[in-house]
């Protein structure tokens, strides 16, 4: 009898993993068939010779700088969810905020002649504008939108992001008209001007306004990497990613590290919101769901919840979007389409993003 | 269970991206329903007789094979304008509307009726047009359509209107095929994409010197309709199209597809699509590789908007206008258009014109079919309507003589080609 159980027992688990290793091969055969295919159409891109090598850099570059953005922009949805497992889908939303306070800030210090005489000045207080004003919303947010529904089940507080993204958007538009404005750059940091380097020949500029970004968001990273790693408060943030009731035994208030985790997560949009205004040079109240939404994409590429893994997923991102076009031979127009084709084939390959999340608490 | 909280987060932004990539751009043409006899005179027959339906009432005596509108005495005729009045094409459906409403007041009545003006937003996108559409057609007062503005929701909103029986005159939708249909309802004072596409091919062959160009386009109906009908013409001409490319409208960072351009060495680019995106394109040429190489846009991009988004950059950059002949009626219409709204006319957009002359050709064939009956109300056919429409002959419009040829095209401009220096648009040579 005992025996019989054991061995039905036995026979169970060999279906199991039978059918488990069934999953795996579908899996890979659907990715290699992907990988095939790509690995086809950019062979037939090479052989026509269709792209030299000033438009690889070109696109590389690009890819980098916007790239760069989604990763600073990634880090805010990854800094929230490490600590409340939740999505806040408004995050988007903060960065157009952000971008329309510097955009405000730009116009006056262009009108008064202050961002001729000290350019980098002017741009140091836009960036402090736009940071500050989206810590103000990210706070608010958390204080208005998430906090009571603090014990809630986890959809409620994603409905709510939702609705608050909603809400911002719309709020923009009235406050501000549906026109697109463009931001009114010091002259010294005109858009689409920079440093020419020669590839292949031919001239392959790299903009003074990507080059700000790029350096910026590299710099924003490390900081904030220091930040959750060196200090006291990084160190109260990890508790509370950790185990909430445990960091509260311990003295950790959590709900301060939480409106703080959201104060950062602002800074950090706002920052992004600047420098997409300062780069791209249009904003409107529409500006921050795309690139959210791609941003979101990125961190959950990269691993969400892990810093070092929105980084990576915001720069995979970005390259891949403005690479994958020209490698597989399509219009640009579907290149939000290969770049969350590049989102799945991680994801089946590994579930948890690049680098994996990083998580001690088992979450519901 | 967190995975598929994962896998929830990662389908709803794939949804969310579906649904605003689709916003703006035109989705393929919804089979466009060929107007049979048939289908025209089913429907509208329950729809048109409500308003009337006071017991002591007789069979009206008026009669029409799609059906009569019958208005009250003391009820007005609607007239709707549908289009983009809020978002990023705003400016275009709020200067048109403008323009109508300025056509209504120089004819306020018809035999004694007021006339009603509606408007309804669409944002431009061909699903709320047909939304929209199919709130106009159950309004059994609305009688006649200024509209739709874009070319995509006037594909999305023709089979409805032609069920309904409603006749429409488009200010500005321009895509060629729009009158390939066979419809019986739409009209257009707009000038053609396929006569805009094939004047600019030959400008740009044989004005410019130009054999090497790369067409760009974002997709939409209209956009991608005259990219591809300049196109045909310029190869039909001998010179050389060397690909084509097509951008996601509403971005701002075009300088992916413009280095992929940039690759295919065309010494210009032509571009169909709207004003925004044109702006954007044009700022990033220079960085993408593309110094010294012309743009070339379309009477989408023509405008003031154009040039305060593209500032610098837009110097050199060439448009199509449909000009508007002077008159002493523009005269006047542009000084009460100032007068009214405080904006200079053409500020917005250069269609007010045409807003005004679809108005007043619905205006005019009203007054020519509308009957009043015996106990007062005023009956309107609707099929005699829109063959009034369709049959107008030297109607004395704004953009100049109108006359409507059989499949309802009642352009009456030339088209002019205009290029940027120091900031302000004139004319090409």
């Amino acid at each position: 009898m005992n025996v019989a159980a054991e061995s039905s027992k036995l026979r169970t688990a060999r279906v199991k993993e039978r059918k488990v290793s069934l999953g795996l091969l579908l899996r890979l055969g659907i990715g290699l068939l992907v990988l095939a295919f790509f690995a086809y159409r950019f062979y037939g891109v090479l052989a026509r010779q269709a792209y030299g090598a000033e438009t690889w850099a070109r696109l590389a570059i690009s890819g980098l700088i916007i790239g760069s953005v989604y990763a600073v922009i990634a880090l805010g949805y990854t800094l929230v969810y490490g600590i409340l497992f939740m999505i806040n889908f408004a995050h988007g939303e903060v960065m157009m905020i952000g971008a329309f306070a510097g955009y405000f800030v730009l116009e006056a210090f262009a009108a008064s002649g202050f961002s001729a005489r000290q350019p980098v000045l002017a741009i140091l207080i836009t960036f402090l504008a736009g940071m500050t004003v989206s810590m103000l919303v990210g706070i608010s947010l958390e204080r208005i939108a998430y906090r009571p529904l603090r014990g809630a089940p986890r959809l409620v507080p994603l409905i709510s992001a939702i609705g608050a993204s909603i809400f911002l958007q719309n709020a923009a538009q009235l406050m501000f008209g549906s026109m697109r404005r463009t931001y009114s750059n010091p002259p010294a940091l005109e858009r689409n001007v920079g440093w020419v380097l020669d590839i292949a020949g031919k001239p392959v500029s790299i903009t003074y306004t990507g080059v700000l970004t790029f350096a910026f968001s590299v710099v924003l990273m490390i900081g904030l990497y220091l930040l959750v790693q060196r200090t006291r408060l990084g160190r109260a943030m990890r508790a509370v990613a950790e185990n909430k009731e445990a960091a509260a035994l311990m003295g950790v208030d959590v709900d301060r590290v939480i409106a703080n985790t959201f104060a950062i997560s602002g800074v950090l949009a706002g920052a992004a919101g600047v420098m997409w205004g300062l780069h791209n040079g249009i904003i409107y109240h529409y500006v921050g769901f795309i690139p959210g939404l791609k941003a979101f994409t990125a961190a959950v590429l990269g691993g969400i919840g892990n810093i070092p893994g929105a980084m990576l997923g915001g720069i995979v991102l970005g390259i891949a979007e403005s690479l994958a076009p020209a490698v597989l031979d399509m219009p640009f127009q579907l290149k939000d389409v290969l770049a969350f084709a590049v989102l799945v084939l991680v994801l089946i390959f590994r579930p948890t993003g690049i680098l994996g999340e990083v998580l001690a608490e088992e979450k519901v | 269970m967190k995975r598929r909280m994962l896998l929830f987060g990662t389908l709803l932004v794939i949804a969310g991206l579906l649904l605003s990539s689709c916003a703006p751009a035109a989705t393929p043409a919804p089979t466009a329903a060929p107007a049979t006899e048939a289908a025209p005179t089913a429907t509208p027959a329950p729809a048109q007789a409500e308003p009337t339906a006071t017991p002591a009432q007789p069979a009206a005596q008026v009669t029409d094979e799609w059906g009569v509108v019958v208005i009250p005495a003391g009820k007005t005729i609607k007239i709707g304008l549908a289009g983009p009045l809020t978002g990023d094409y705003a400016n275009f459906g709020i200067d048109i509307s403008r323009g109508a409403e300025l056509a209504l007041e120089e004819h306020p009545e018809v035999k004694g009726f007021k006339v009603e003006f509606v408007t309804q937003d669409t944002q431009g996108s061909p699903e709320q047009g047909a939304a929209v559409a199919n709130k106009f057609a159950s309004d059994p007062q609305m009688v006649g359509i200024v509209g739709h503005i874009f070319s995509g929701e006037t594909e999305a909103s023709i089979p409805i209107y032609e069920k309904a029986g409603i006749v429409m005159v488009s200010p500005s939708a321009t895509n060629p095929t729009l009158t390939e249909l066979g419809s019986k309802v739409f009209n257009r004072v707009a000038f053609t994409d396929k006569m805009q596409g094939e004047f600019a091919a030959k400008y740009i062959y044989e004005k410019l010197g130009v054999r090497k160009v790369v067409t760009m386009h974002d997709g939409g109906a209209y956009g991608q309709g005259l990219a591809g009908v300049m196109a045909e013409a310029f190869k039909a001409l001998g010179g050389e199209v060397l690909g084509t490319q097509a951008i996601t409208p509403g971005e701002t960072d075009y300088s992916a597809p413009l280095a992929a351009v940039a690759a295919l060495g065309p010494e210009l680019i032509y571009f169909g699509g709207y004003d925004t995106d044109a702006a954007v394109l044009v700022s990033q040429m220079e960085s993408a590789g593309l110094k010294g190489v012309i743009f070339f846009g379309c009477d989408g991009t023509y405008g003031e908007n154009y040039l305060k988004l593209a500032g610098k950059a837009a110097e050199g950059t060439y448009s199509t206008y449909v000009p508007i002949p002077e008159s002493e009626a523009f005269e006047k219409f542009r000084a009460r258009y100032k007068e009214r709204y405080g904006d200079e006319q053409g500020k917005l957009s250069p269609f007010s014109p045409h807003g005004h002359d679809a108005m007043a050709i619905i205006l005019a064939a009203l007054e020519k079919v509308a009957v009043v009956q015996a106990d007062g109300s005023l009956a309107i056919p609707r099929k005699a309507l829109a063959d009034a429409v369709r049959a107008t002959k030297d109607f004395p419009g704004l953009t100049g003589t109108i006359t409507c040829s059989e499949v309802g095209e009642c352009a009456a401009a030339s088209i002019q080609f205009m290029v940027v220096k120091d900031g302000k648009w004139v004319v090409a040579e």
